[in-house]
């Protein structure tokens, strides 16, 4: 279950980039407050998978943050019930010099698992990935595929109740993404919430129950997916970034 | 900072796989491996002990074991602040996408350095018992060598203070690296470390006292001493041909140490906290 009331959340633009400047100007502070998220209301039951939409820059991606703790909301109240693992982009997080095994040793504690708990699903982590040959060579020989791959497996086991993905699914072949996407539908009907990010119509279709628009920080319009989708597509601004 | 704490407790497991990481990436490409942290330390203190012993007349029996003694905790202090320095930036894409105790990086930054500083300190014994068989007539063993976990304790809160403000610090201007180089650059010579503090003490005579309690007030310095006075045997310094009193312990002054170093740490600490959420925003 998650909540979101009157979230707000300004960045604020400083100019002072180097120590110089910062010396310099430290009379005169030169920030700009942006803001970017301007009063989100959001309620997402426990189950339910939803596919955020909007522009770049609605506030997709800094929402998704929120709600994993990497920034703190400037108002608002964010009520997370359950543990939250984010989706990590290509490898990140993942040391090149270092083997699978050991970056998935480091990513799951990095996730939140005990030694203990990921060396127990090495095993399954490893057999989905389908790199059970390359596991002992440093990533750095992996090709992007490969990463995604290993990315993926390692998220879903985590144990995680509910998963965040920030536009990251688009990566293997396309055997992978189907078993991707059925690990999906299970982790839904095993009662897991989804809270995702994507440009492609195709997949929002496919595995979301509702959709939200994000515009300008504010949502826009909340619903199924078919309506919100179709509104969204209409919307003049919109058509650029579909 | 009790929350912090708990947190920090709570992510354990973390910051030990990190370190254990650490240590790994560090040797990871060189065969010799551990063997190349040790050839710095050894063959700084073999030029250090050339030049002092035969330019500048230091004649004190097991010379070469003061050095390495000073010189391996100075060494730590350097290692730490400049690996802790660069972690956040480092992390920063990770650190971006998922939530874990900050302050975890530059700590685990601190400890891979004082694993190296333990088991560089266990190389340190052997070369003690070389010294001996080499030259049995005076033994660089001692009791004192009990007392070693209070330094090494002081030693590891000041470096991780001086890590946790530096790393945070360093997140927003990155000019803070390069001036903390030359800080611990220049720190080496403000250190006993090629020189005794018996000689600071003649020195100050002339000056005054406060000269003598000014240079122990460097929580480095004086801990460089410490680990001095407990890890070798008492030996009076023989400089120039001229025997100077050897000082025992002043733990008046290693109680000033230990104020810094905790007050080092609680304020560095709860300086890193204040602005650790402002990292992922910086511009």
């Amino acid at each position: 279950m998650i909540e979101l009331q009157q979230l707000r959340k300004e960045f604020r633009l400083s100019h002072a980039g180097s120590f110089k400047t910062a010396l310099l100007w430290w009379r005169k502070k030169r920030i700009e407050r942006f803001e970017v998220l301007r009063g989100i209301d959001l309620k997402i039951e426990k189950g339910e998978c939803v596919a955020l939409v909007g522009r770049n820059g609605a506030g997709k991606s800094t929402l998704l943050s929120l709600l994993s703790r990497i920034y703190k909301p400037t108002a608002g109240k964010i009520i997370v019930g359950g543990k939250i693992a984010p989706l990590l982009e290509l490898g990140a997080g993942f040391h090149p010099d270092l083997s699978g095994i050991e970056n998935i040793l480091f990513n799951g504690v990095i996730l939140g698992l005990t030694r203990q708990q990921v060396q127990e699903r090495m095993d399954a982590i490893i057999e989905f990935s389908e790199l059970r040959h390359h596991v002992d060579a440093p990533v750095r020989s992996y090709s992007s595929g490969m990463l995604a791959r290993l990315g993926f497996a390692i998220a879903v086991h985590v144990d995680a109740e509910i998963l965040i993905v920030d536009e990251v699914l688009a990566v293997g072949d396309f055997a992978f993404e189907e078993k991707c996407y059925r690990r999906i539908e299970e982790f839904k009907n095993e009662g897991g919430t989804i809270l995702f990010v994507s440009h492609e119509v195709d997949d929002i279709r496919r595995i979301a129950d509702r959709c939200v628009w994000l515009k300008n920080g504010l949502v826009k319009m909340d619903g199924p997916v078919p309506e919100v989708i179709a509104a969204y597509q209409d919307d003049p601004e919109a058509n650029e970034s579909l | 900072m009790r929350h912090e704490l708990a947190e920090l407790w709570q992510a354990r497991e973390l910051l030990f796989t990190l370190v254990e990481r650490e240590l790994r990436i560090r040797y990871k490409n060189s065969i010799l491996g551990f063997l190349w942290s040790l050839l710095n330390p050894l063959l700084t203190v073999a030029v250090m002990w050339f030049v002092f012993k035969f330019y500048m007349a230091n004649e004190t029996p097991n010379f070469s074991a003061y050095i390495l003694a000073a010189y391996l905790p100075y060494m730590f202090f350097q290692q730490a602040v400049l690996d802790s320095a660069q972690s956040v930036l480092q992390a920063l894409p990770i650190v971006k996408k998922v939530y874990f105790p900050r302050e975890i990086l530059p700590l685990a930054a601190v400890c891979s350095s004082f694993v190296h500083f333990v088991l560089a300190l266990g190389v340190f014994f052997v070369f003690l018992l070389v010294i001996y068989l080499s030259d049995p007539r005076v033994s660089p063993f001692s009791w004192n060598m009990l007392l070693l976990p209070i330094p090494l304790i002081l030693s590891f809160f000041l470096a991780a203070g001086t890590g946790l403000l530096i790393s945070a610090l360093n997140t927003f201007f990155e000019d803070v690296k390069y001036i903390v180089q030359v800080i611990l650059q220049l720190l080496l010579f403000i250190c006993p470390v090629m020189y005794f503090s018996e000689q600071v003490l003649a020195a100050s005579s002339k000056h005054g006292h406060w000269m003598y309690i000014a240079y122990h007030a460097n929580p480095v310095a004086m801990l460089c001493t410490a680990f001095r006075k407990i890890l070798v045997a008492p030996q009076d310094p023989v400089v120039g041909g001229k025997s100077l009193p050897w000082l025992s312990l002043d733990w008046g002054l290693l109680g000033l140490t230990a104020l810094m170093s905790f007050g080092v740490f609680v304020g560095g600490y709860a300086y890193f906290n204040k602005v650790k959420w402002r990292f992922v925003e910086r511009p």
